[in-house]
Formats: C-alpha cells, sequence, structure tokens
C-alpha cells in the first residue's frame, strides 16, 4: 500500500471581511501518496491556491485536519509551522519569487540558511548539486535579473530542491513564462517525478496538467472530480 | 557568527542598492551621533574623566564646593572647602587615616616669569602653589627632570619649580636644557627641577591650567602680603590618598572635629556669638578621583541640558529613520513573504531586520565621528575661547569612541525595531498571490504615530530654544549700567614686578600720565579690578553710630579702589557729592564714594549717606571712611543677580584703624582707557609703554570692555545658540517626516485621488483632504508637545533671567513655526497630489 505523505480531511477555509463570509475550501478530503504527481485544477476563485498555501503551511484551515508526512499540523503555530516549511516543503511560485538582491547560489542557498545548525559547506554542496540538477551551475554567480524567466524558474526549482523537501508544491510554474519556456519547466518537473520526487501542482492549463499522473479538480471550494486525466475527459465527455 | 557575516554583507549590498536613502539616513545620523557624542566628548572631559594620576579612586577631597579663593569669616552653611594654610598642617598631623594629604592654592595666580636663557621679555604664565607631597599624593612620576618632595616645600630650601609639560612644549619646544635651568618668577630666581608628566593638567579641569607648580614655602617671597600664616585666611583646597580601606564617614566626622579643634583657637570663632557657628564647623568628604570638581559643579546642568536636548534631537533623527526604514520594508514586503513561505523564522527576518539598520546606524556613527570632531572643536572655541592650554581634546578618545559605537548601535535597534516588527508580519502566503496584489497596509499607523512623536519633540526643543534665547538676549540686553564704547581693559601686576608699597604711588603717577600721552587716549584710570571680569573683594561694613554687627547679619558689601577718571570712563554718574579725587591721596582723610544699592541697604529709611562713616574692622574702624558721594549702580559681579552695595575708596588710601591689613589692595590690577575712536596700534603700544616703566610689567590680557562684559555669556550664549540649532533641526526633521509620510499616502492613493478627481473632484478638494491629514498629524503633536513643552520648562528654569517658563509669547511663536512648517510639509504632497491626470492614475491601478 502506498505511503501517503499529505492526508487532508474535511479542511474549510472561511475568510472574514467585515461582515462578510467567504467560504474558500468546503470540506475538501485529499490524500497524496510519496511519489505522487497531482495536477490541481480549476477556474479562478475555485480555491486552488487557497488549498496550496494551506498545504504548503503558508496559512492555516479555519477547520479540518491536515497530516503531512504523519504529523498532524493543522493547528501548529507560526514559528513551528516555518520550521516545517523549511524542512518538508520546495515552493516553486508562478512568478519564480526570487530576491533580486541575491545572486543565483545565494537565492538557492536561502531557505538552507534558515534551517539551524546545517554547516557552511554542506550548504554550498546542496546549491551546488541543485543548480547543476537544473542545468543552471553557470550561472551561479549572476543576479535573477540577468537570467531569462525560463532560467529563473529553474533556478526557483533548484532553490525548492535544495532543501531535499518531502514534497515539491508548484504554483502555476508556467504561468509566467512562454509555451517553449514552460515545456522546459514542465519535463524538469516530469524529471523530477521520474527521480521519485512527490509534485502537486497548481495550473489551469489542461496541456500542462495531463503530464501529472492524477489531477484533482476544484469548483466553489470543493474536490469535484478526481483521478487520471483520461478517466476525467472521459467523465466530462460522457 | 556565519549568518551575521552573511546579513552584514546582504545589508551592505541594500544600502549600496539605494543610495539616496543611504545617504539622507547617514546624513541625518551622522548629524545626530555627531552632536551627541561632540556633546558627550565635552561631558566627559568635564564632568566624568578622572585625573591622569595613579588610582585616582584612591584620591578624596576634603570639601565640597567652590569657595575659590581666599576668604575669611565664616563660609556658607559652616561647610568648609578651602583651608588656612596652617589648618592643613593641623589636618594633615591629626589624620592618619591619609597615606598623604597634600594642599593646593585655590585660586592659580599670575606669575612674571622670565627664563634667564631663553626668554628676552618676561611672560605672565599662571603657577599653583602646593604642598611638597602633592606630586607622591598623585602618584606621578616626572615627564623630564624630578618633581617636587616634601623636602622643597621647606623654608629656606632652595627655590624650586616644576613645570607643567604643556608649557615646556608650547612655549620652550621640550627644550631640555630648561629642567635646571633658572627662572625668574616675580623677580625671584627659581630653579626648574622638572616637568610633569605629558598627560598631567593639574589638580583640576580648568579652562588655564597652572604653568608652573610652586612650593608653599615659596609664597612669601612671591609677593608683598603672604597669606601663608595668615590663620583666619582660608585659599588652599585638600586632596588626600587614602589608605585601603578606610571607611569615609567616620573620617568625615573625625576631619570635622579636627576642623573645630583648630578653628576653637582663632579669634573669629572666640567671640560668644560665634559659638554656634563653631559647633555647626564641619568638612563633606568628596570622591577626589576627578580632582577639584569647580568646573564640574559650574558646567554639570549645562552640559546635562545640552545632552538631554541633543538626545531628543537624536530620537527626532531615529523616528525619521524608522519612517524611511518602515516604507523601504513595505516596499520590500514581497521578499519577506517570500523569505518566510521558505522557512525564515519571525525572529531570523528581525534580526536581518534590524542588523540592516545597526549597519546603517554605524555608518551614520562613523561619519559622526567627523561631525563630531567638528562640533568638539566649535563647542570647545564658544565654551573656553582663548583657552590655549585646555586640556580638553577635540580628537575623539577611546571613550567617545566606544560612546560614538554604542550609540550606534542603540540607535540603530531604535530606528529599526519597529519596522522590523512590523515588515516582517507580511503574510507568507502573500508569496503565491504575487507582488500586484496589495494587502491592508499595517505600517500607516505606527508611520503617523512616529511624525505625530517627532512633532511633538520638535515643539519641546522649539519651546525650549525660544526661552534660552530670549534669556541670553534679556541678559545681554539688561543695563548694566556701563559705557563701553570706545573702552579698553588691560590687566597687570606690580605685586608680581616687585614694587614695593612705597613705590605704588610714583608708579601709578607715571603710568596715568604716559598713558595720557598716547594720542587718541582721553581717559586713563587704575583699579582694583574693573565690572564684570570675575572678580570681587568684599568687606563687611561697620556704619558709624550703630551697634556691633551679629556673626551672620547681612552686612557684606563689593568694594574696589579707583582713580579720579574710573567713574567716567565705566559709565558711572555721580549723583550726589562727589567722586574720588587727584586730591584724595594716601595721606588725606579717609573717603568713600558708594553706589545706590549701598545706600539701600545701609540707610533704607532714607536717611541721608553724603557725611556719613564706617569702617570694616567692626565699631572700632566705623571712623575710617566718610562718605563723600554716591553713584549709579552699576553690575560688577553675577550678570543674573541684582546690583551689591559698593562702596569706592581712592588707590592709596588705607584705614587709619588697621593700616598694615591693606596691602595687597594697594596694587592695582586694572588699567582701562577711554579712547576717541579707534586708535590703530593701541595695544602694541601699550605694551612698550609699560615695559618702558618697567621691564618686569608685561600686560596680562588686553581687551574690549564689550568683549569683557560678553565673556560673562559665554555659557548661556553655548546653550542658546545650540538649543537653538537643535531646534531648528528637530523642526527641520519633524517636517521632512511629515512631508514623507504625505508623499508617501498621497502615492499610495493615487488610484484613489484618480477616481475622486474622474468623479469630479476639484483640484482645491484634493488639496484639502490631503492638506487635512497632514495638519491633523501637526495639530495632534502639538496637542501632546505643548503640554510636555510646559512640564519640561521646569529642566531648563535655573538656566532663564528675566523670562517666564511659561512664557505665551514663545510658545505660541514655536506652535507657529511648527505649524507653517507642517503647511509647507504638507502641501508639496498635496499640490502634487492635486495634479494627478485622473487617467494615468487609473490606468496605473
Amino acid at each position: 500500500m502506498a505511503e501517503s505523505i499529505i492526508q487532508i480531511e474535511q479542511m474549510m477555509k472561511v475568510f472574514y471581511t467585515d461582515e462578510i463570509e467567504t467560504h474558500a475550501l468546503s470540506g475538501i478530503h485529499l490524500t497524496i501518496n510519496r511519489g505522487e504527481y497531482v495536477a490541481m485544477s480549476g477556474p479562478s476563485g475555485c480555491g486552488k491556491s487557497t488549498l496550496l498555501s494551506i498545504i504548503g503551511l503558508l496559512d492555516t484551515p479555519t477547520a479540518g485536519h491536515y497530516t503531512l508526512n504523519g504529523k498532524k499540523v493543522a493547528n501548529l503555530n507560526f514559528a513551528d509551522r516555518s520550521r516545517i516549511r523549511n524542512q518538508e516543503i520546495g515552493f516553486i511560485f508562478q512568478s519564480f519569487n526570487l530576491i533580486g538582491d541575491l545572486t543565483v547560489a545565494e537565492n538557492v542557498e536561502l531557505p538552507l540558511t534558515y534551517r539551524a545548525g546545517m554547516p557552511s559547506a554542506e550548504r554550498k554542496k546542496r546549491v551546488e548539486e541543485s543548480l547543476e540538477r537544473v542545468n543552471m551551475a553557470h550561472r551561479m554567480r549572476h543576479y535573477p535579473a540577468q537570467l531569462s524567466g525560463g532560467q529563473q524558474q529553474r533556478v526557483a526549482v533548484a532553490r525548492a530542491l535544495a532543501g531535499s523537501p518531502s514534497i515539491l508544491l508548484a504554483d502555476e510554474p508556467t504561468g509566467n513564462l512562454d509555451s517553449k519556456n514552460g515545456e522546459v519547466v514542465m519535463k524538469l518537473l516530469q524529471e523530477l517525478h521520474n527521480e521519485g520526487a512527490t509534485i502537486c501542482m497548481v495550473t489551469h492549463d489542461p496541456r500542462f496538467a495531463a503530464h501529472a499522473e492524477r489531477q484533482v479538480h476544484l469548483f466553489d471550494g470543493k474536490v469535484v472530480a478526481e483521478g487520471e486525466l483520461n478517466r476525467l475527459l472521459a467523465e466530462v465527455q460522457g | 557568527m556565519n549568518q551575521l557575516i552573511q546579513d552584514v554583507r546582504y545589508a551592505l549590498r541594500q544600502l549600496r542598492k539605494s543610495p539616496g536613502f543611504t545617504t539622507t539616513a547617514v546624513l541625518t545620523l551622522a548629524l545626530g551621533i555627531g552632536a551627541n557624542a561632540a556633546i558627550f566628548t565635552l561631558v566627559h572631559a568635564v564632568l566624568l574623566r578622572n585625573l591622569p594620576v595613579v588610582d585616582p579612586k584612591a584620591l578624596v577631597r576634603i570639601g565640597n564646593t567652590d569657595d575659590c579663593c581666599v576668604n575669611g569669616g565664616t563660609p556658607d552653611r559652616n561647610d568648609y572647602s578651602i583651608f588656612a594654610y596652617e589648618l592643613y598642617l593641623h589636618l594633615k598631623d591629626n589624620t592618619p587615616e591619609f597615606e598623604q594629604l597634600a594642599a593646593m592654592q585655590a585660586g592659580g595666580a599670575a606669575f612674571t616669569a622670565r627664563s634667564s636663557k631663553l626668554d628676552a621679555m618676561p611672560k605672565s604664565l599662571g603657577g599653583e602653589f602646593v604642598s611638597g607631597n602633592y606630586f607622591q599624593t598623585l602618584g606621578l612620576q616626572s615627564g623630564a627632570g624630578r618633581l617636587m618632595l616634601p623636602s622643597d616645600d621647606v623654608a629656606g630650601s632652595p627655590s624650586v619649580a616644576v613645570m607643567s609639560y604643556r608649557t615646556w612644549q608650547r612655549e620652550y619646544g621640550l627644550d631640555p636644557t630648561i629642567v635646571g635651568s633658572t627662572f625668574t618668577l616675580n623677580t625671584h630666581p627659581v630653579t626648574i627641577i622638572g616637568v610633569t608628566p605629558p598627560a598631567f593638567y593639574g589638580d583640576r579641569m580648568t579652562d588655564s591650567p597652572p604653568d608652573f607648580y610652586m612650593p608653599f614655602a615659596l609664597e612669601p617671597l612671591m609677593g608683598q602680603a603672604s597669606l601663608l600664616h595668615r590663620r583666619n585666611l582660608n585659599w588652599v583646597y585638600l586632596l588626600g590618598r587614602i589608605k585601603p580601606g578606610t571607611q569615609l564617614a567616620p573620617l568625615q566626622a573625625k576631619v570635622s572635629g579636627s576642623l573645630r579643634q583648630y578653628l576653637a583657637t582663632i579669634p573669629l570663632y572666640q567671640k560668644a556669638d560665634e559659638q554656634k557657628n563653631l559647633a555647626d564647623s564641619h568638612v563633606v568628604l568628596t570622591p577626589g578621583g576627578v580632582g577639584i570638581a569647580n568646573m564640574q559643579q559650574n558646567y554639570s546642568s549645562g552640559l546635562s541640558l545640552l545632552m538631554a536636548i541633543s538626545a531628543l534631537v537624536l530620537l527626532i533623527a531615529c523616528a525619521n529613520i524608522a519612517n524611511l526604514v518602515l516604507v523601504r520594508g513595505m516596499a520590500r514586503r514581497a521578499e519577506t513573504s517570500i523569505r518566510m513561505a521558505l522557512g525564515a523564522q519571525r525572529r531570523r527576518l528581525i534580526r536581518q531586520m534590524l542588523t540592516e539598520s545597526v549597519v546603517l546606524s554605524c555608518l551614520g556613527g562613523v561619519a559622526g565621528l567627523a561631525v563630531a570632531y567638528a562640533g568638539t572643536r566649535t563647542l570647545l572655541s564658544l565654551a573656553f575661547p582663548d583657552a590655549p592650554n585646555l586640556p580638553i581634546q577635540a580628537s575623539p578618545s577611546p571613550v567617545v569612541l566606544g560612546f560614538a559605537f554604542g550609540l550606534s548601535l542603540l540607535t540603530g535597534l531604535v530606528f529599526g525595531i519597529a519596522p522590523a516588527w512590523v515588515t516582517s508580519h507580511s503574510e507568507p502566503a502573500e508569496a503565491l498571490r504575487g507582488s500586484n496584489r496589495s494587502t491592508k497596509d499595517s505600517s500607516s499607523l505606527l508611520q503617523r504615530g512616529l511624525v505625530v512623536f517627532q512633532a511633538a519633540l520638535s515643539l519641546v526643543l522649539l519651546v525650549g530654544a525660544g526661552l534660552l534665547s530670549k534669556s541670553l538676549s534679556k541678559l545681554e540686553h539688561q543695563d548694566f549700567g556701563v559705557e563701553t564704547e570706545n573702552r579698553i581693559v588691560m590687566h597687570i601686576s606690580p605685586e608680581n614686578a616687585g614694587f614695593k608699597p612705597e613705590q605704588l604711588q610714583p608708579l601709578y603717577e607715571q603710568i596715568e600720565q604716559k598713558f595720557h600721552a598716547l594720542p587718541g587716549v582721553e581717559r586713563v584710570s587704575l583699579s582694583l579690578y574693573t565690572p564684570l571680569e570675575g572678580n570681587n573683594w568684599g568687606e563687611a561694613v561697620a556704619i558709624q553710630g550703630r551697634p556691633e554687627a551679629g556673626a551672620n547679619s547681612p552686612v557684606g558689601a563689593s568694594w574696589l579702589r579707583v582713580s579720579p577718571e574710573f567713574f567716567d570712563i565705566v559709565g558711572h554718574r555721580v549723583l550726589r557729592g562727589r567722586g574720588i579725587t587727584a586730591q584724595d591721596t594716601a595721606t588725606s582723610p579717609g573717603v568713600a564714594v558708594v553706589n545706590q544699592a549701598f545706600v539701600k541697604k545701609f540707610f533704607p529709611n532714607g536717611e541721608d549717606a553724603l557725611g556719613k562713616h564706617f569702617g570694616t574692622e567692626g565699631v572700632k574702624s566705623s571712623s575710617d571712611f566718610e562718605i563723600v558721594g554716591v553713584v549709579n549702580n552699576v553690575k560688577y559681579n553675577n550678570v543674573r543677580e541684582p546690583v551689591r552695595a559698593m562702596y569706592f575708596r581712592p588707590l592709596l588710601q588705607v584705614a587709619k584703624s588697621s593700616p598694615d591689613g591693606e596691602t595687597r589692595s594697594l596694587y592695582m590690577s586694572a588699567i582701562m582707557l577711554q579712547t576717541k575712536g579707534e586708535v590703530e596700534g593701541l595695544e602694541s603700544q601699550s605694551r612698550k609703554l609699560l615695559a618702558s616703566i618697567d621691564s618686569n610689567l608685561p600686560v596680562m590680557n588686553y581687551t574690549r570692555f564689550e568683549t569683557q562684559i560678553a565673556g560673562q555669556f559665554g555659557q548661556e550664549r553655548l546653550i542658546a545658540r545650540l538649543t537653538l540649532i537643535f531646534g531648528v533641526l528637530a523642526l527641520v526633521l519633524a517636517s521632512v517626516g511629515l512631508y514623507g509620510v504625505t508623499a508617501y499616502t498621497v502615492a499610495r492613493r493615487t488610484s484613489e485621488i484618480g477616481i475622486r478627481m474622474a468623479l469630479g473632484a476639484a483640484r482645491s478638494n484634493v488639496v484639502g483632504m490631503v492638506l487635512k491629514e497632514a495638519m491633523f498629524q501637526a495639530t495632534l503633536g502639538l496637542a501632546i508637545g505643548i503640554p510636555v513643552a510646559l512640564l519640561c520648562v521646569r529642566f531648563v528654569k535655573t538656566q532663564l533671567y528675566g523670562v517666564e517658563g511659561r512664557d505665551l509669547g514663545v510658545l505660541v511663536l514655536a506652535t507657529l513655526a511648527l505649524a507653517v512648517s507642517a503647511l509647507i510639509a504638507g502641501l508639496i504632497p498635496a499640490r502634487r497630489a492635486a495634479s494627478t491626470d485622473p487617467m494615468n492614475a487609473l490606468r496605473t491601478e
């Protein structure tokens, strides 16, 4: 039986603005197994990013259970969430989110500097390996502004990989890229998956969702369909 | 450590990337830290620095007040701080708890000095009589030759003196032959046996440290009226080194007991009505590490006030930079969110942001050292003009460097903590949302709060500056009763030049005649001293026909000897009777002219003072002087106090009841000239003239009368000017702060303003809206600042003269200055907001 990394049950997220309640997530159930490549899709405002924020411990749910790698993490305090986020999760953002004042190497090293006790030599080694893994080692002394969008996203992938996280969370990783560079990044993610990485990706582009082995479709804060892409397409068409 | 280095490198990179911000912040901090470091340099040098001697903490002073320089009678509150020389010997013999107990002359004296080998003309240099164990007490080693020993301080032993290192350096270029050479001091040959160590500046901080240290045994040889064995005249300070483990409280009681034992043997305390004073007579032992702390007492309140004011300016600067840092922090919120998304703990982010602030403030601190150096030089020249021997260096000492570094760290933390806290509370989820999505800006309340804080503090400083400036103006423009136009004052010392009392009359006649013969000189006078030069002679007055005054009766009056033209030169008007004339000679009947305050004090019931007699040695002397004239009041002493009762006597008349007791007062020290306009080369002519009379009669100082008077307000002027500078600086900083926040708010609200204008808002509506907000902050600052300023007035009240603490005019002026500055600071961004193109603004959104 496959080992689950993420288990979410009855998750709710409600935003309160003045007197208005907005239900962003309404009773989500989701399990992601180790080594799995899951794509989450759905129309704008369906709750994809909210769900990804909660999975990535960037936000907390209003209600429900969330187990990450066997640990209950739904109600952790800020500091504990930061620590687990740093150790267990690698983020790839739509807008790359590299820090312009840091070199490529420093950007990749950044999450490692927040990890207590890791020696400098170990950090350097991981940075080099990660950048080599995304073919960006030759640009390690450059600044993000000196790179193309595709290269920046590859550096962002290297940064996500550097901490050896349990899961990579990608939020529209090709959203700010042209199709050619988008394909390159998707290929990279596919390779990582083939090497055993667990990936959860938010995308609204079916072409890229097709790279995943499982799709989760959200609508109005609920999972309305889940399964392999072909089966889902068949269901939708049928 | 690794992380810290990384943070510092990142901080430097950030600062390099924003040269505008960095320059503004560093300059602001440099001004704030530099001003504080400059004033701390003075505070440290004057108030905190120990004497450069061995183990200064083991030094104890017997006494706690200034009381300089030669006093008879009973001291205030029967608290002894200045002693007769024989009293010193008595205390020394009776207090074995002191390893050494040294005595030193309370007021240094000017000496006419000439090196037999190196000086063509005699110089006027400062000297101090000290006990033979003076240098042993301080634990000093000589800079050259040897220092004085107790065996040098014995009557009949060879005449020796120790030269100060600074004098050796300044006057004789460290010439090694000075040691062992003979100097003529006040016409008496003295061998220079050695030089003090380079860092030593004497037993007290002063703007004119002694050039020579001489044993007390030489004192009778140096003048005509020795104080050495006058048992009733107090003129030396005492400083001792106590034995380890000595408790001060019992020692103080013991010294007080010894003091009373001695006092009981002098005639003053043998009178029946002095017994209570005798029983109350005591000493207070004080730490002697800083030496004789007279300057500390004089400057303490002024320097503390300046330190507090400069700290307030730094606080305002901090608030300004906190606002700048906050704006930058908000601009970098996306980056903060990314860092948090990558697992950065909040405290880690705060630490990184604080590192940036501290790096910035350290850069400001380094630049501040340059400001401090320049500021200290300016301060020293303002506070101690004409003091080439001042033992305070403008270059920062290790303590000042440490202070500047500590202050920089503290400053960085103060202005960095709030922005770091606010910025670190970004939401990590914002990293997912991208940079274009805005969230609620939690910084604006803090920004506005900082502006209100700045405005309130600025008002406090402006009110303080206004009060002190008004006080200075009242001090300077009060009616001193003097004429200063074309008046010159110079000082001489016939006593140092070796004149005997019987030689004085021809000397004075010669001086008057020769100066009168100089072209352009209208009037010439000689006097014991002149108005507002910091000198005073006082006596207890006994009016003829009245009973003997009690021990603490207020019968004191100041007095001086003057020549006939003195009143006209100074500006005294003879109101009744006559002035001092050429007919008032040494042999004519004793006369005195009194001032209005004298008449008011001693003849309060409207009695006619003219023709009345008085003396200064009790009832038995009350027929000594006849009052022959009354002159108007002129201020001679403290410019803040009312004119004292004064009487004026001819140059050479002595009281018939005590003809031998007045020798010292026969030596005039001041010459005043009244000229017809500006006389070119008068100073050099005067010096030549006096040298032609006697080569040992150098001019000790030569100054305009108005300059001498202006010198009385040095400290007040320094404090008022600095407070005004700080007040204006605070106002500018607060205005810049208000401008910055308003401009930032306008930039953030560009689209809102565009929408308003698209919906029909006129430009005046937009200007009004922005201005209203800016003025609201300023008004809130005023509302807080006014009561705080009124509360703080008590801290400057002791510095004020002729100004009420709650001066409505000053308050209104300060309020107006702040309001107008706020209006200008708000109007610039308001006008910019009103010029927003609605189309552009909406497109931006």
